[in-house]
Order: structure tokens, then C-alpha cells, then sequence
């Protein structure tokens, strides 16, 4: 059925130390990255201007990209240009000062022919306020990851399956972390729903799985298959449409949806291997193993 | 087959299109549902998160429409958004003799060298005691609290804190939404919001740059009438005759040729006969007559002039005229207690209109502190075109890997038409409660197709696992099964997206809202729907 189908894995080759090792040893690169990353940037991750303060604006200019920086007075800390729309730059500052940012662009860059105004969008931030955002940020990621925990705990009522949906939800939240780290991406607010969309998202998947395993008639391997089969192809569908999603909306400058977009992939990969051999190895351990202690 | 077997059977299919259609109505139909926005105006108060005051956070909402009746945000339509917490602090619980009220707050101006303004005593009549606040940078806690023991008022620093009330806050909404509404733009909205502990006050406005938008909220728009007139010593002498709070009504700026551009007023009538004997005691209304010639240094010790202050700028200054003077001589001004408040230009007679009747903002923004976020028009026109687009490949997407997946259109087409349905019917309620729609939401709306399509394939594996389907009782049970997944995932779903609904995370509320929604209306109405079309192409009947 259909143009391609989950492939069935023959998981009995596996020990269920072998298929932890993998997601674990992920997890703990991410870790040590985050770590590393909190002690010499002072922060895990690093933040965007909507959690750490600063200016940024959208020109559409006809000036070169190389010579925009001279046109302000403060530095400049990144110029992207929009793939789809030529002259058209996404420049951030440090300095809050907005008004000011604002007026050096429009009387030192030049405007595009049949535009009079350079300035298109700006966003500024004050140290205050994104110190308070981050922590409100926090706030709302730690009482998702309760509340969800919780919920897992009252699903199931069993130990060993609950503690393996909480250990695959925090690993897909921690890998994209460090990925954003690694490919340089900031935390903003659209990352930060992103994040927490992720815990609703991935949860899907191992809930699917524990259900099959634990409520269902069947043997263990064969209610783990057809688990899969489902599981995977939710997966895959909605990696596919955040890919699409990332991918269009870098190409048109639309940060938020981007972002939104990249994290959600990188996390559903990382949920991929997270529920389909962490997950299934402690259920396996529980359902072979601890029943009998 | 009967109706009632037919409806029986299909009852779910049948919510499903009722649900579609009343949304296209909301959607598409001129006026929608609610042809008025007090729905809108309800929920922009409740998100407020101002219980029982609903004109201190009243919103006003957007009316432009194009062919829907969507509402869109800021990021999508373009404007400008100051988000400033303000200047102030409090102390509360103060127990001070009402007798006293007066005295203490002149003890607490005096001491901290403070205008009348910006020093504020309220009393709380549930719990029977006062509090005081004042709206300056320059006075430190400590001295707060040194200024309330010299009014010999039980205080300490431990009593005070940074902001400023409730009360407050909401008279100050109150009155940036008057001005930011009746300065010849509509479509501005002002709330407030509670981000990590501290209150932030919120103005959105269509067309204005943030520095346009900061200059009007950073003018406190006090009015006051000073009556400048000679000291009998050859120099002048001041004196405050009106405040704000004196005038019953204030009507719209005005012009003719004698008076040039003015505010015509009237005086409340308890304070009208003060005012008047006031003005015959020092000489307005005799010898003062036409005669004001303000700041002429040779005029200096002879003038009577009536100055308009904004600010403790003086914008105006004219003298008293004869007709009214007579009025006010023989106390039959009294009796109809109006007059016009003069302005050098239309603009500022314009803006002396709109601080009267708004009042004046109780205490001012803390603009070093604050938040901007501006959008041109051009630019949230091309974000709305790309926003479609992007949403239309995802679906398509979705489309694609569902369809070659299984190979079948009979289990695919419903799903990405089911999606699809889903979309249309949280756009519809969208519409319909005058939901302001911007980026995030846009994302919201793609998460929740995500979603969606998830719970869609979860139903379509279990109903057909295990061979055919081949009778009614087979497909509801499995129904059943594949339903606890799908309430369970919508269940973390929801949870985790509920704190950013209730926390005030900048745009990523509409975000939260609409993927909570759209889980909801997924497992209420849709998915079901989806089951039974599956049934109805699947099983031989």
C-alpha cells in the first residue's frame, strides 16, 4: 500500500542498551552544548533582540549590503537580505536607541526608485523588557513540560511508561536547543512556541506507541510495528510541511514562520529517534523485564 | 433509509457542514453573525485580563474590511506598537484619618517638591484604607517613605513598591484610547498587559511612527486656565483659576473671525459663581477688559490675561471679553456658564479639545523601558500574500505525503478536505469574534493543519488495520480505540500551549489561542466527521 511504507525494523537484533546508547548519547551532546554555551556566553541558548534587548529594522535600499553598516552610527550585529525581494535587508542593532537607528537609515541610505521612505519595519526592545519576557518565556516552557508530564502520569498510570514519554519530550526539546546553538539561530518568541508546540507535537507519537504496547491485544513486536506505521507517517507528514514551511518562509523574510518551521523539524527528527528506540527500549525493558521484579 | 436513520448515521457529517457553512457566513457574508463588534469588545477586555471595567480597557476595533470579514493584526496589516511600563509607586494599606486627606497629600507635594499631578491619594472602599502614589523618576523609595512619616502617616519602605495601581492603569487606558481614537484615526487599541510581573501599557495605532506615537503619549495633556494679572506692585502675578476636572462640557474645536480657532466650553455649574466672583475680584471683568498684551516686557505690570496651559506650557493667552465681562459683572454668567478657550492654531485648538475631554494621563509612560514594533502598510500587504502562499504549499504538502502514503483516494481526498474544513471553520470563528489575525496566528493555523492530518492518519490506520471493514460494530470500536490516542495527544497538546494563552508572550497569545482552538474543534467536530466518511466509503452497506 501506498508509495512507500514504514519499513518494518527487526528490533529483536537489538539489546535495549544498544538502542538507548544512540538518543542518549544525542542527548548528552546537547547537553554538554548547552552547557558549554552557558559557561561562555552566560546564557544556554543564544537570545534574539526580543529576549536580550536591541533594534531591528527592514530597509529596502538601494545601497550595497557591504556599505549599510556605515550608514549608522551603532553597530551593526547582522545584516540578512531577503531572498525574494532584492534591496531588501533585515538589519539588527545592539542599541535600543530606535529613533535614532531610524533616522540614520533614512537619510543615509538610499531608497529605492519609487519609494520614499527606506524604513519598511522596525522592532526595538529594551534590556528590561526582554529580561522580563525571558523570564515570563521560562515561566510558560517549565509549567507546559509539568502540566504535560502530569498528564502522562494520569494517562497511564504506570511508572517506567510515563517516565518515558517525560525523558523523550525533554530530549526533543534540548536537541533542537543545541541544534538553534550549533546553526546559530537566537531564541525569540517564535522559537519559544515552536519549543512548546513540540511538546504537544512529539508527545503524539509516543503516546501512540504506548498505547499499542501497553492497552493493546498482541505481541510486543507486532503492536510495536503497527505503532510505527501510523506513528511514522504522522512524523514524517508534518516534518515535511514545517520543512516546506522553513523553507518558504526564509525565501519571503518571514522570520517567525521560519523559525517556527525549522525547530519544529529539527525536533520531530530528534522525536523520530527518540520514541522509536529510546521509548521503545524502556518499554521493552518494562513489559519483558520489570513486571516480574 | 428514514431521515431519523439517515440523520442517526450521519449526524456527524452533518454537524461537520453546518459547522462549515456558518463559518463561510461569518467569513464571507457582509457583516457576518455579529453585525456589531460587541463580542469583539468582550473578549479584547477579557484577554486584558481587567475584570468588571470594561471602559478602562475598552478596545476599539478595527472596521476596514476587504472581501472578509477577517480583522487583521498588527503584523499583518501595518502600524505601529509602543508597549511602555509606567512611571510610578505605590504604598498601600495606608491608614489615614479621611479628615487628613488633603493635608497629607499637600505634605507629600511639598516634601518631595512635587506638581499637583503627579502626587495621587485614593481611598479603598473595601478595605477602608488609602493609597498613595507618586508619578516621577526623581524621588527615590526612601524618600517616598521619609515624605509619608512626615505627613505622620504609619509607613516604611518596606511598604512601597514600584508601579502604580490598577486604578491607575486603567484611567490612564482610558484616556489614551480617547486620544489616540478621536485624533482624526480610527483603528487604534490600547490594553494592558502583565509581562513577568510588571504591567505594561499598550498602544496600537495604524499610521504614526513610533516616534510620532511616543510624542503624543509622552504629552500628560494637563489643562489648566492661569489667570496672569498684575501684582499692584508693577509686576504680574499667577494664579490657577480652572482645572480639567472644572469643566462640564467640551465641544469640538471651532473658528470664526473675532475669536479666531478656540474649544468653546461650559463650567460646572458648582464651580461657575467661584470662577465669577474670582474674575470680578481681580479686576477681569472691569478694568482688565482687552487688555492682555502676554510676554510684551512694556505691557509688564498692566496685563490681564487668561492663559491656556498644556503642560505647563502656555499655548494661548487672551484677554476678557466685553460682552462676557458685563455678563459676569451683573452674575448672570453663572447661570449659563459658557466660554471659549482660545488655541493659536487649528492643530492645537484640535489638541486642547482632545486633552479636555480625555482628561489628562494620570501618570506618564516609561519610554527608556519600552517595546516599539512598526510595520508599513506595502510590507503587511506582501506578508499577507505570502503567508497565504506559504499555508497553501504546506497544506500541499500534507496533501502530497498523505496521498503517497496510501495510494488512495478515497482515504486521502477526505483528509486534506477534513483539514481543510477545519481551517475554514476556526477562520470562520476568527471572523466572527473579531479576532485580530497576524503572523503568529498564521502559524497557529499551519500547526494545527499539522496536527490535524495526525489525528486523521491515526483514525484511517486503526479503521483499516486488520483487514476489511466490514461491518458498522467492527469500524465503531476501532473508532473507538484510534479516539483515546487522539483525545490523549489533543489533551498534551492543549496543555502545553495553555500557559502561553494566559501569559501575555507579545504576539505568541493568537498563537496559543488559535492551535487550542483548532485542537478542539479538530476533536469535537471534524475528526469525527472524518470517521464517519471513512465508514461511509469504506464499509459495504
Amino acid at each position: 500500500m501506498g508509495y512507500f511504507d514504514v519499513p518494518e525494523i527487526d528490533y529483536t537484533r537489538y539489546s535495549n542498551r544498544q538502542l538507548a546508547a544512540v538518543p542518549l548519547a544525542v542527548l548528552a551532546v546537547a547537553l554538554a552544548i548547552l552547557g558549554g554555551w552557558y559557561v561562555f556566553t552566560g546564557a544556554p541558548v543564544g537570545l534574539g533582540i526580543e529576549f536580550a534587548g536591541g533594534t531591528e529594522l527592514t530597509v529596502d535600499t538601494a545601497t550595497d549590503e557591504s556599505d549599510i553598516p556605515d550608514a549608522f552610527d551603532e553597530e551593526v550585529s547582522s545584516i540578512q537580505s531577503v531572498q525574494t525581494e532584492d534591496n531588501r535587508y533585515i538589519v539588527q542593532f545592539t542599541s535600543t536607541d530606535d529613533e535614532a537607528l531610524r533616522e540614520q537609515a533614512e537619510s543615509n541610505l538610499e531608497p529605492l526608485g519609487g519609494n520614499d521612505g527606506v524604513v519598511m519595519s522596525g522592532s526595538s526592545t529594551s534590556a528590561s523588557f526582554g529580561a522580563q519576557t525571558q523570564q515570563t518565556a521560562l515561566y510558560g516552557i517549565g509549567i507546559a513540560f509539568v502540566g504535560m508530564s502530569v498528564f502522562a502520569f494520569i494517562l497511564f498510570r504506570t511508572f517506567v511508561p510515563s517516565v518515558a514519554i517525560v525523558v523523550s519530550a525533554f530530549s526533543d526539546i534540548v536537541i533542537p536547543l543545541a541544534f538553534m546553538n550549533l546553526a546559530g539561530i537566537p531564541l525569540t518568541l517564535g522559537t519559544v512556541a515552536a519549543l512548546l508546540l513540540l511538546i504537544g507535537y512529539s508527545v503524539d507519537s509516543d503516546i501512540l506507541l504506548n498505547n499499542s504496547i501497553l492497552r493493546r491485544s498482541g505481541d510486543f513486536y507486532e503492536s510495536t510495528h503497527r505503532a510505527m506505521r501510523t506513528g511514522v507517517t504522522m512524523t514524517v507528514t508534518s516534518m515535511a510541511a514545517m520543512l516546506v514551511m522553513a523553507i518558504s518562509a526564509t525565501l519571503f523574510g518571514v522570520e517567525l514562520l521560519a523559525s517556527v518551521g525549522l525547530i519544529l523539524f529539527v525536533g520531530l527528527a530528534a522525536d523520530l529517534m527518540n520514541t522509536y528506540m529510546l521509548n521503545l527500549s524502556m518499554l521493552r525493558w518494562y513489559k519483558f523485564k520489570g513486571v516480574n521484579r | 433509509m428514514g431521515l431519523r436513520d439517515f440523520i442517526k448515521a450521519y449526524w456527524r457529517i452533518i454537524l461537520l457542514i453546518v459547522f462549515v457553512s456558518v463559518a463561510l457566513v461569518a467569513l464571507f457574508i457582509p457583516g457576518g453573525i455579529f453585525a456589531d463588534d460587541s463580542i469583539g469588545d468582550g473578549t479584547a477586555v477579557a484577554e486584558n485580563g481587567t475584570d468588571g471595567n470594561v471602559n478602562g480597557t475598552a478596545a476599539s476595533v478595527e472596521t476596514t474590511q476587504g472581501w472578509t470579514n477577517l480583522v487583521y493584526g498588527l503584523s499583518l496589516d501595518g502600524g505601529t506598537r509602543v508597549s511602555a511600563p509606567v512611571v510610578g509607586m505605590t504604598a498601600e494599606n495606608l491608614e489615614i484619618d479621611p479628615d487628613r486627606e488633603i493635608e497629607v497629600s499637600q505634605t507629600l507635594r511639598d516634601e518631595l517638591e512635587l506638581d499637583p499631578a503627579d502626587v495621587m491619594l485614593r481611598f479603598d472602599e473595601r478595605t477602608g484604607t488609602y493609597t498613595a502614589e507618586v508619578f516621577t523618576k526623581n524621588v527615590s523609595q526612601s524618600e517616598f517613605a521619609g515624605a509619608l512619616q512626615t505627613a505622620e502617616v504609619d509607613a516604611t519602605e518596606d511598604d512601597i513598591r514600584e508601579g502604580v495601581t490598577q486604578a491607575t492603569r486603567d484611567e490612564m487606558i482610558g484616556t489614551i484610547d480617547t486620544k489616540i481614537n478621536e485624533a482624526g484615526l480610527s483603528g487604534g487599541r490600547v490594553s494592558q498587559s502583565d509581562i513577568g510581573g510588571q504591567f505594561y501599557i499598550v498602544t496600537e495605532v495604524p499610521d504614526w511612527t513610533p516616534q510620532e506615537l511616543r510624542n503624543h503619549l509622552s504629552e500628560r495633556g494637563i489643562v489648566r486656565v492661569v489667570a496672569h494679572y498684575p501684582d499692584g506692585n508693577g509686576s504680574q502675578t499667577n494664579e490657577t483659576v480652572l482645572e480639567q476636572g472644572d469643566f462640564a462640557s467640551i465641544s469640538p474645536p471651532d473658528y470664526n473671525d473675532r475669536s479666531g480657532h478656540h474649544v468653546p466650553v461650559t463650567v460646572r455649574s458648582d464651580i461657575a459663581p467661584d470662577y465669577q466672583q474670582r474674575m470680578n475680584d481681580i479686576g477681569f471683568t472691569n478694568e482688565g477688559v482687552g487688555q492682555c498684551d502676554y510676554e510684551n516686557p512694556g505691557a509688564e505690570g498692566q496685563n490681564y490675561c487668561l492663559l491656556t496651559v498644556v503642560d505647563g506650557e502656555v499655548v494661548d493667552s487672551h484677554s476678557m471679553g466685553g460682552d462676557l465681562a458685563q455678563n459676569m459683572r451683573s452674575g448672570d454668567w453663572a447661570n449659563d456658564p459658557r466660554f471659549i478657550m482660545g488655541a493659536p492654531n487649528q492643530q492645537e485648538a484640535q489638541s486642547l479639545s482632545i486633552n479636555l475631554r480625555a482628561g489628562s494621563l494620570r501618570a506618564p509612560l516609561d519610554f527608556e523601558n519600552d517595546q516599539t514594533f512598526t510595520l508599513e502598510p506595502a510590507l503587511a500587504d506582501q506578508f499577507k500574500v505570502y503567508s497565504l502562499i506559504i499555508g497553501v504549499i504546506s497544506v500541499l504538502t500534507v496533501s502530497g505525503v498523505v496521498y503517497l502514503r496510501y495510494a488512495d483516494a478515497r482515504v486521502a481526498a477526505p483528509m486534506i478536505v477534513t483539514a481543510l474544513a477545519e481551517v475554514v471553520i476556526l477562520l470562520g470563528f476568527a471572523a466572527a469574534i473579531r479576532m485580530p489575525l497576524g503572523l503568529p496566528e498564521v502559524a497557529g493555523f499551519i500547526a494545527v493543519v499539522g496536527t490535524g492530518v495526525d489525528d486523521l492518519i491515526i483514525i484511517a490506520d486503526e479503521v483499516m488495520s486488520e483487514g476489511d471493514v466490514n461491518s458498522r460494530r467492527v469500524f465503531e470500536s476501532r473508532f473507538r480505540k484510534a479516539f483515546w490516542v487522539i483525545g490523549a495527544a489533543a489533551g498534551t497538546t492543549i496543555i502545553a500551549m495553555s500557559p502561553l494563552a494566559v501569559l501575555n508572550l507579545g504576539d505568541l497569545q493568537g498563537f496559543a489561542i488559535i492551535t487550542i482552538l483548532g485542537v478542539l474543534i479538530g476533536v469535537l467536530i471534524t475528526r469525527p466527521a472524518y470517521g464517519d466518511i471513512l465508514r461511509y466509503l469504506l464499509t459495504d452497506r
